[in-house]
């Protein structure tokens, strides 16, 4: 199996990767204007302050768009099709990119509740992907 | 308002060959059709002082508009190498218009060519555009560009009820449109059950909801108004522009479904003082069917969330209320990459000059080009006029 790519950490992000791999989400939090963002920026997306920090999310959102792919983008994820990348809306209210498991294509509606699995691919990297979380709520 | 509205002309257009064409550089791409624009507008490499255009994805030089114009021989005063991804297009011709109405440049070569097909293997074209992506979070989740665009039409589609058969009308016409473009890559008729039946890519995408791999290059000759009156081809007019880039990940984006390209051609509009309403003919970035769709709402030619309807009911077709890519898109005509969105220009150029042929809109004297990218990060929108317009 060829390895797929696996994020370069770098300061802005280290301890987002560092939290997953201990088994947490983390989210930037503003603490001058109440702001919270993915992606991790050593500046507040909305005021530029620099008094983020991170505080650890729910995990839990639900599906805002999702795309099943049945065309693998490169040699790594071939044996991984069809998978179903999707655009989690948190509930502390940002969105992320992931994909979902155990999650037959075919069942997968926007609206659905979703909690964060995490996914231990190396020592240093653990990915945040999603599972259906119970019956479909309304959005 | 500052504006550089009837100031600036489209002169001379010109395509190369498109679709599978081996053995060709990206350089030369952009240095042959570069030529075929010059011949188009009579004038000589000379009269050139400024040159636009756009990275190769195969080609490794850096300095792309000046390892173009060194293969033409020319030494301009002005170049810039614009990578706004598919909004390049008519980002280019704008900030072209933009220079020679400050004054930086006289006559400006707009051009992009490039060997995706032939230079790239499908595979490797496929896997540059996914290590486009942001490593840290989105690559290392599998994601296609093609896959950006089609959480924006799975949305579209939730909150409008976008119907998969509507999505397939547009690869549909486009098609109609591209059997009466001379050189197009694709030339079988297709039907909505084909598109339907075509392998799925990334949902709900299927094959023929996705833009060609091709080969090919396009260029633009533009100069001021004053000068283009001398030219030989009747002058196509820049009439206004704007451009909107709202978010680099589409995770970022505040709305999937209402894109900056509301935003792009409103501006557009003010500065050339039209409303969508008076378009006769538009050239819209079609890398996928429901990019088309969503854009038929956000530059105003229908309301939001109507698109699918629309398209179902032949308005983007001859004799409906807006003809698009009347030369057969991204769809079935060609998409080299970056240089995909040139053609929708290069068409609107001929319809206004009246010289569409069989394609022909009757009576055509305002055109809208609109070019987008990575999944609605970066929108770009341009009105063109005839002299009558001005």
């Amino acid at each position: 199996m060829t390895a797929r790519p696996l994020p370069p950490i770098d300061d802005d992000t280290r301890a987002y990767w560092a939290g997953l791999a201990r088994g947490e989400l983390l989210l930037q939090h503003c603490r001058d204007c109440g702001h919270v963002q993915v992606y991790q920026r050593a500046l507040c997306g909305r005021c530029l302050g620099a008094r983020v920090e991170h505080r650890p999310a729910s995990g839990r959102g639900r599906v805002y768009s999702f795309s099943t792919v049945h065309r693998a983008p490169s040699a790594e994820f071939k044996e991984d099709v069809p998978y179903t990348v999707v655009l989690v809306e948190l509930v502390e209210g940002p969105r992320m990119i992931s994909t979902l498991v155990d999650a037959p294509p075919e069942t997968v509606r926007i609206g659905q509740a979703v909690e964060i699995v995490y996914d231990r691919v190396s020592p240093e990297i653990t990915l945040p992907r999603f599972r259906r979380a119970g019956a479909s709520m309304t959005s | 308002m500052r504006s550089y509205r009837g100031q600036v002309a489209i002169v001379g257009v010109g395509e190369t060959p498109v679709g599978k064409v081996p053995g060709r550089s990206a350089l030369w791409f952009n240095a042959e059709a570069t030529r075929l624009a010059l011949a188009d507008a009579g004038i000589d490499k000379s009269q050139v002082d400024g040159l636009v255009t756009a990275p190769s994805f195969v080609a490794p030089f850096a300095r792309m508009s000046v390892a173009v114009s060194e293969y033409l021989g020319i030494q301009p005063t002005f170049s810039n190498t614009l990578n706004v991804s598919g909004a390049t297009a008519a980002a280019s011709v704008s900030v072209a218009a933009a220079a020679i109405h400050a004054g930086l440049a006289d006559t400006v070569v707009v051009c992009c060519g490039d060997n995706m097909l032939s230079g790239l293997t499908r595979d490797l074209a496929v896997k540059a555009l996914v290590e486009s992506r942001d490593p840290q979070y989105e690559a290392p989740f599998g994601l296609l560009v093609a896959t950006t665009f089609a959480l924006t039409a799975q949305r579209h589609m939730a909150e409008y009820g976008t119907t998969p058969e509507q999505l397939a009308r547009v690869a549909v016409i486009t098609r109609e449109h591209a059997l009466r473009k001379p050189g197009a890559q694709m030339t079988a008729p297709i039907t909505v059950a084909d598109v339907l039946a075509s392998k799925l890519v990334t949902t709900p995408y299927h094959m023929l909801d996705c833009a060609l791999v091709s080969d090919g290059g396009a260029a633009l000759v533009l100069t001021t108004a004053e000068r283009a009156r001398d030219y030989r081809r009747a002058p196509v007019y820049l009439l206004g522009g704007g451009e909107s880039y709202t978010q680099e990940h589409i995770f970022c984006a505040e709305s999937i479904t209402t894109t900056g390209a509301a935003v792009s051609s409103r501006r557009a509009y003010a500065m050339a003082g039209v409303d969508p309403g008076a378009i006769d003919v538009a050239g819209i970035y079609d890398c996928f069917t429901g990019t088309v769709i969503m854009m038929l709402e956000d530059l105003g030619f229908c309301k939001k969330g109507e698109g699918g309807p629309f398209v179902e009911t032949g308005a983007i077709t001859y004799g409906g209320r807006i003809p698009i890519n009347t030369h057969g898109g991204m769809l079935s005509y060609a998409h080299p990459g970056l240089p995909g969105g040139f053609f929708h220009i290069v068409e609107m150029v001929r319809q206004l000059r009246g010289e569409a042929a069989e394609r022909q809109v009757a009576g055509a004297e305002l055109a809208l080009c609109h070019s987008l990218g990575g999944g609605f990060a970066t929108n770009a929108t341009i009105v063109l006029g005839t002299e009558a317009t001005l």
